[in-house]
């Protein structure tokens, strides 16, 4: 990387002691007339942990992400990202404190049309302005390519910084969208079922890579997953989302810390 | 019969003398000029505003619900409009095209941005991108494809709208036909003909290069700008413009006038529908057979060729060739909307069908189904959605023409509108005219309550169901 952003700054605004992210009996719901989809959910992550969401499909574990993602807005009880309430924040926090949090969905969420280093460099648009931006899809600089690069390098995909996105694979599709996140170089990394659409072992590469590259640089990772094993080999902590609420789990083996 | 036949056998031979050619090419020099400087104009100015709606940027909505009037007034009124306020020549042809295509694309860009899909558009806010930033890393290249097919198609019809324009002294090519025709001189009305066709195949050729040099577009902007400076209007009498307009109000129609008033209407809906739904219905068949995805090549070849020669020659040209042989009234004016919508839809239906995803159509062709099962189980039902938006927009376009088509006498409310003009009862015109843009606007609403469920109902299984919208959450 050519350089990462104000990382320890960043930390140091939210203190010291405090949590990364902290919700407080948080309640969602899909509109004001429906049943929450999570009623008083109540969870602590902190800095450079890393943490697996396990549950039944269709628990909630989406929904907790996108809601930590300031996508979705919270119903009830308090959210705080960085020492932050996303709720009360203007646009431009609310997009200052979105830079810091990197979103890894399982649809890749990429967009075909543009090349590979474009959908690498969106990870980017948070801290450019606009004119920044129009001017990349015109014409890129060394620097930015250099920049792309070493993203994708890190996700073991350096040589398709110029290939067409609509002509990648599942897993490397997966690695763009990891390499955006990582151009954010986020405080908080959420993926959401990030190798449910992989094969077993492009799914455990795809988790090695994650996990190792958010202790490398320091990021709180949660990640949804379907598959216990992986969990457990993978992960600090295992919460289980379930019924609408949220339960630590404890872990079977002492592992991961390590790896 | 015979004298049907004698009367189209009189359309032949082309006069193709290269000396009359040549008399031709700065006719065909001024309507290119004017088109491509119009378009250009247009475009600079329906993008930003369609991005902007996207945007969720204030006001920008409501501009571009002030601009349907333009598209609410048919552009054959639009131009006598601008001829009395600009004079006779390319200017008025140049502000009356950019108003109508200004108003018509905005309108259709929004509404395409707004079929970008969620999940890529909600991820690039979730990197905290601003909303110009996700429009332009998100919505627009998630929807160039669809945008481009748009505005080329918009720049064909604005190359047909010039001929209409030209109609009424707005001048270039449109002008020279006109003249032809009304001096019963229909050989060398083919040739202008044949030569408009192949102007548009070759427009259709660059369109489909340009598809894959996008930046390629952007280079050819100063120079739609100086097409559009070398066209713009000479003279503007405001005086004599607002006198005009001051004659015309306050709209009014006499009694019998005003009875007569429901029978016009519905002669001019039902030239619409019916030149519409027929054309929808051969065109569903013919959009197959252009498919480069479902077809063999020399099939798609055919009926693209068939396509193209149908819908090059605008509506009012079929007008004024069915109304010389066939007579006039309604039943004309609907085969002169069928013949050159079948054209558009057969076209819009192909490149729908050649523009939806891949995969689906594999999956289907890996279990030994054959190219015409895929069509029916995989592309068909992925396209249907942007096939009924065509639909409507056209049918929308087309109500518009029926109005324009009575002009040359297809009946229904355009043909009282000519007449109370001819005769210069301008308070008469008004009323028709605003008739006109009620009606117009009506079903504008109609159609797009119509299209907003289309697209909730197709969204649905693809979304997370009733969860907010991203652009409701930036």
């Amino acid at each position: 990387m050519t350089h990462t952003p104000d990382m320890s700054e960043r930390d140091g605004a939210a203190g010291a002691d405090a949590p990364l992210l902290c919700l407080e009996d948080v309640s969602v719901a899909p509109s004001d007339a429906a049943d929450p989809v999570l009623s008083r959910v109540s969870l602590e992550v902190r800095a450079g942990e890393c943490i697996a969401l396990v549950g039944a499909s269709g628990a909630g574990k989406t929904t907790l992400l996108r809601t930590i993602g300031t996508l979705l807005p919270v119903r009830a009880g308090r959210l705080t990202v960085a020492g932050q309430e996303p709720s009360a924040l203007s646009e431009a926090d609310l997009r200052a404190l979105r830079t810091r949090i990197g979103l890894i969905t399982q649809s890749h969420d990429l967009v075909d049309s543009l090349r590979v280093d474009k959908n690498v460099m969106a990870g980017a648009l948070g801290r450019w302005t606009n004119v920044h931006a129009l001017r990349f899809l015109l014409w890129s600089k060394d620097e930015e390519l250099a920049e792309a690069r070493a993203a994708l390098e890190a996700v073991g995909i350096a040589d398709k910084l110029m290939n067409r996105t609509s002509a990648l694979s599942g897993g490397e599709r997966q690695r763009v969208s990891i390499a955006r996140a990582l151009i954010q170089a986020p405080a908080l990394l959420l993926a959401d079922e990030p190798v449910a659409s992989l094969d077993p072992e492009t799914a455990e590469d795809v988790l090695a890579l994650l996990t190792s590259l958010a202790r490398a640089r320091g990021m709180a990772l949660i990640t949804s997953l379907h598959q216990p094993e992986l969990a457990e080999r993978f992960c600090d902590r295992i919460v289980e989302v379930a019924g609408g609420t949220v339960t630590e789990r404890p872990r079977l083996v002492t592992a991961g810390q390590s790896a | 019969m015979s004298e049907t036949l004698t009367l189209l056998a009189s359309f032949f031979p082309p006069d193709l003398k290269p000396s009359y050619l040549a008399a031709l090419v700065p006719a065909f020099l001024e309507t290119l000029g004017l088109v491509f400087g119009a378009m250009t104009l247009a475009t600079l100015f329906s993008l930003p505003l369609a991005l902007a709606v996207s945007m969720r940027i204030r006001g920008a909505g409501l501009l571009i619900h002030g601009l349907s009037v333009f598209r609410a007034v048919p552009d054959l009124t639009l131009a006598i409009l601008c001829v009395i306020a600009f004079g006779l020549g390319p200017g008025a042809g140049l502000v009356a095209l950019v108003l109508y295509y200004t108003a018509a694309m905005s309108k259709v860009f929004a509404d395409l941005l707004e079929t970008a899909p969620r999940g890529p558009v909600e991820a690039l806010a979730a990197t905290g991108a601003s909303r110009l930033q996700v429009a332009l890393y998100g919505l627009l290249p998630l929807t160039r494809a669809d945008l481009f097919n748009y505005g080329a198609f918009a720049f064909e019809c604005a190359l047909r709208s010039s001929v209409i324009v030209g109609a009424v002294g707005g001048g270039g090519i449109g002008t020279e036909l006109v003249g032809s025709l009304a001096g019963f001189d229909f050989q060398r009305a083919t040739t202008q003909i044949l030569m408009l066709v192949l102007l548009i195949a070759a427009l259709d050729r660059l369109a489909d290069w340009a598809r894959n040099h996008p930046r390629a577009l952007v280079g050819l902007i100063p120079f739609g700008l100086m097409a559009a400076w070398w066209c713009r209007p000479e003279f503007f009498a405001l005086g004599h413009a607002f006198h005009v307009l001051g004659d015309m109000l306050p709209p009014s129609l006499p009694t019998d006038a005003l009875q007569d008033l429901p029978r016009l209407v519905l002669e001019t809906l039902w030239m619409a529908v019916a030149g519409t739904l027929g054309a929808a219905i051969i065109g569903l068949i013919a959009g197959l057979g252009a498919s480069r995805r479902v077809s063999p090549a020399w099939l798609v070849f055919l009926t693209r060729r068939i396509l193209e020669l149908l819908r090059t020659i605008p509506e009012v040209v079929w007008g004024l060739v069915i109304v010389a042989v066939a007579g006039i009234g309604p039943v004309a004016g609907a085969w002169a909307l069928g013949l050159h919508t079948f054209g558009t839809f057969g076209r819009l239906f192909a490149d729908t069908l050649d523009h939806v995803p891949e995969a689906p159509g594999r999956a289907i062709a890996s279990t030994g189904a054959s190219r015409l099962m895929v069509g029916l189980y995989a592309v068909l039902p992925q396209s249907l959605k942007p096939v009924a938006t065509h639909f409507l927009f056209r049918l929308e376009w087309n109500l518009r023409m029926a109005t324009v088509l009575g002009l040359i006498g297809a009946g229904g409310i355009g043909q009282a509108l000519y007449e109370a003009q001819q005769l210069f009862f301008y308070r008469q015109v008004m009323a028709y005219i605003l008739v006109t843009a009620v009606l117009i606007l009506a079903f504008d609403r109609l159609s797009r309550s119509l299209r907003a469920r289309l697209n909730r109902t197709g969204g649905a299984a693809v979304s997370t169901g009733c969860l907010p919208s991203p652009a409701a959450a930036l």
